[in-house]
């Protein structure tokens, strides 16, 4: 996989931090209009596991998602009503193009989530993504996005928000 | 304990005392009653195949071992070195020869028998009064249950009538035999334990709690949440706790269940009439799987295993996993996508349903501290064999909980 300029890593950064702040202001059309037809939003219980054969906590196809997005905008989705208050941090970048035009970004994340809806718990999320994103007009498509839990294994509370 | 609880006057015919939500003293009588003396849904034969095979689990507080040794005879073990109460096992599955403590270095066999202690000069006892505390255990088509204690009654008793329903779920598949090795999700619930069996078998908050569910995604579901009069599945009470929301009677056609139609999953079809002849065949492939609870911690979720671990007063783990069918392993792929999205923190059903139970656990703290069960209580009908049915939006299934649970935790059986 080759190496990134400093110009491109930057564009690949920004792009990623409005992707994030677009999840934590549950500003879902925005969000879902980044994604590729090909998606994959996936939070696999273990890293290695294969989802063809293990269950993950999340695996959503494009069509998937757009469900989750409907959902979400019924007014009715109880977990995320009133939505959570979340500021995430993205940080550690790993950047390497896969192809002409086409991406992988690495990360760390670190995400504070003010759980309003039931029990009013502040809950922290971390983990490590992996990005998978293409140029499109003047931005850039997500092909995938894996987020890795440190606990993925444990017992998780409510996830319905965007992560 | 110190003062003796009431549970005829907290659970009568038609109502319930908040109170057994969200008492601690209720909560440290139930880990005794229910979850060291009676029995308890550990674990699937499928999901420990080879000698050594083993996996933990939480009955209650407590951490056991479930492990297939070298003869093949699956054991149920404390989690605890019988020296000074280390925990033997920190891993939640693998493979092992043996289980030595990483504490003093004793060596446990497979079957439990304590097999060494490092340094023998200084000890005298007989190895043979050391092993591991082994569970009284027993099982159903692959379905282990266990207990501390030995149980007033035997599995068979306790299953009772609803041995049928663990049978409805093994012939889902053409071989008869369940395989559940598509992995755990696992779901913190910050509610009692009890809210989930109780929930997962309620036929009346369908419409309401899943609503954002059903304006977001045509499903079988759709069928479950017309007017009162157009819903045509059915609530049970099968006995002993054990209850289910039937949706059979409720299908428009074959294979709704799953989503899908025989021209879709032509080969699995044909396996299962080569299996059971065409009339029962189809009739199991119309019917589909039960969604029931087995008393006191085992849902058959359709085509998922769920298990209910209570972890306090004020909170609770449900695991799922999804039901893979042996002989018809072109399922798992679309299994696994449907248990996703069914259950699981992120899921489209679930993660809406604990919001629901954590706000029933705050709520219940305040106010006048009864529930009202009463609901379908003027239209159940009971059979030959004291099966009770009713609407599918009836509490009938509640009931059966609940005074199951009052017959066990007032010590009647």
């Amino acid at each position: 996989m080759g190496q990134v300029s400093h110009e491109v890593a930057h564009e690949l950064e920004n792009f990623i931090v409005h992707e994030a702040k677009l999840a934590d202001e549950s500003k879902y059309q925005e969000w879902e209009d980044l994604w590729a037809d090909d998606a994959v939003y996936w939070v696999p219980v273990k890293e290695d596991d294969d989802p063809a054969q293990k269950i993950s906590l999340l695996y959503d196809n494009r069509t998937r998602l757009a469900t989750r997005i409907r959902q979400l905008k019924t007014g009715y989705r109880y977990s995320q009503l009133p939505v959570s208050g979340m500021r995430r941090v993205i940080s550690n970048f790993e950047y390497s193009e896969e192809a002409e035009g086409r991406f992988q970004v690495e990360a760390n994340f670190f995400l504070p989530e003010f759980s309003i809806q039931s029990v009013r718990d502040f809950r922290v999320w971390s983990g490590r993504i992996t990005y998978i994103v293409s140029r499109r007009g003047d931005s850039f498509q997500i092909h995938m996005k894996k987020i890795v839990l440190v606990n993925g294994t444990e017992p998780i509370p409510t996830l319905s928000f965007l992560i | 304990m110190t003062t003796k609880i009431d549970y005829h006057h907290l659970i009568q015919a038609d109502k319930i005392h908040g109170s057994i939500y969200t008492s601690d003293d209720v909560y440290a009588d139930e880990l005794e009653k229910i979850f060291q003396n009676g029995w308890v849904y550990v674990g699937h034969e499928s999901e420990i195949k080879k000698t050594g095979d083993y996996l933990v689990r939480e009955i209650g507080r407590s951490s056991v071992i479930m492990v297939r040794d070298k003869s093949g005879t699956i054991n149920v073990h404390s989690n605890r070195c019988t020296h000074r109460g280390n925990m033997l096992c920190n891993e939640s599955e693998g493979n092992k020869r043996n289980f030595t403590c990483p504490y003093h270095g004793w060596v446990f066999g497979l079957d439990g028998e304590l097999m060494d202690v490092a340094y023998p000069g200084g000890f005298d006892r007989p190895l043979s009064e050391l092993g591991l505390q082994a569970l009284f255990s027993d099982s159903y088509r692959g379905f282990v249950f266990a207990s501390f204690k030995q149980p007033a009654i035997s599995l068979d008793e306790h299953l009772g009538n609803a041995k049928s329903l663990i049978d409805r779920s093994c012939e889902m598949s053409p071989t008869g035999k369940i395989d559940l090795k598509g992995g755990w999700v696992r779901q913190r619930f910050d509610s009692n334990w009890k809210m989930l069996p109780e929930n997962d078998t309620d036929g009346y908050h369908v419409n309401y709690v899943h609503q954002s569910f059903v304006m977001a995604i045509e499903s079988q579901y759709g069928e479950f949440v017309g007017t009162e009069d157009s819903i045509k599945g059915v609530i049970k009470d099968w006995g002993n706790g054990h209850t289910e929301i039937d949706f059979s009677a409720g299908y428009a056609k074959t294979l709704d269940w799953l989503g899908s139609t025989p021209e879709k999953v032509k080969s699995y079809v044909d396996s299962m009439h080569k299996a059971y002849g065409q009339e029962k065949a189809d009739k199991i492939l119309f019917d589909g799987p039960p969604h029931a609870c087995i008393f006191p911690n085992l849902f058959l979720g359709e085509m998922n295993i769920v298990i209910f671990q209570p972890t306090g007063t004020n909170s609770a783990v449900q695991w799922s996993t999804p039901m893979f069918l042996d002989g018809a392993p072109e399922l798992d792929f679309k299994l696994i996508r449907q248990s996703e999205g069914a259950l699981g923190p992120a899921a489209f059903l679930l993660a809406d349903d604990a919001s629901i139970a954590e706000r029933a656990q705050k709520a219940l703290l305040s106010g006048d501290p009864w529930c009202d069960l009463s609901r379908g209580l003027n239209r159940e009908t009971t059979d030959e064999n004291g099966v009770i049915t009713s609407h599918m939006t009836d509490e009938t299934s509640n009931r059966g909980f609940w005074h199951h649970y009052r017959k066990v935790m007032s010590g009647e059986g």
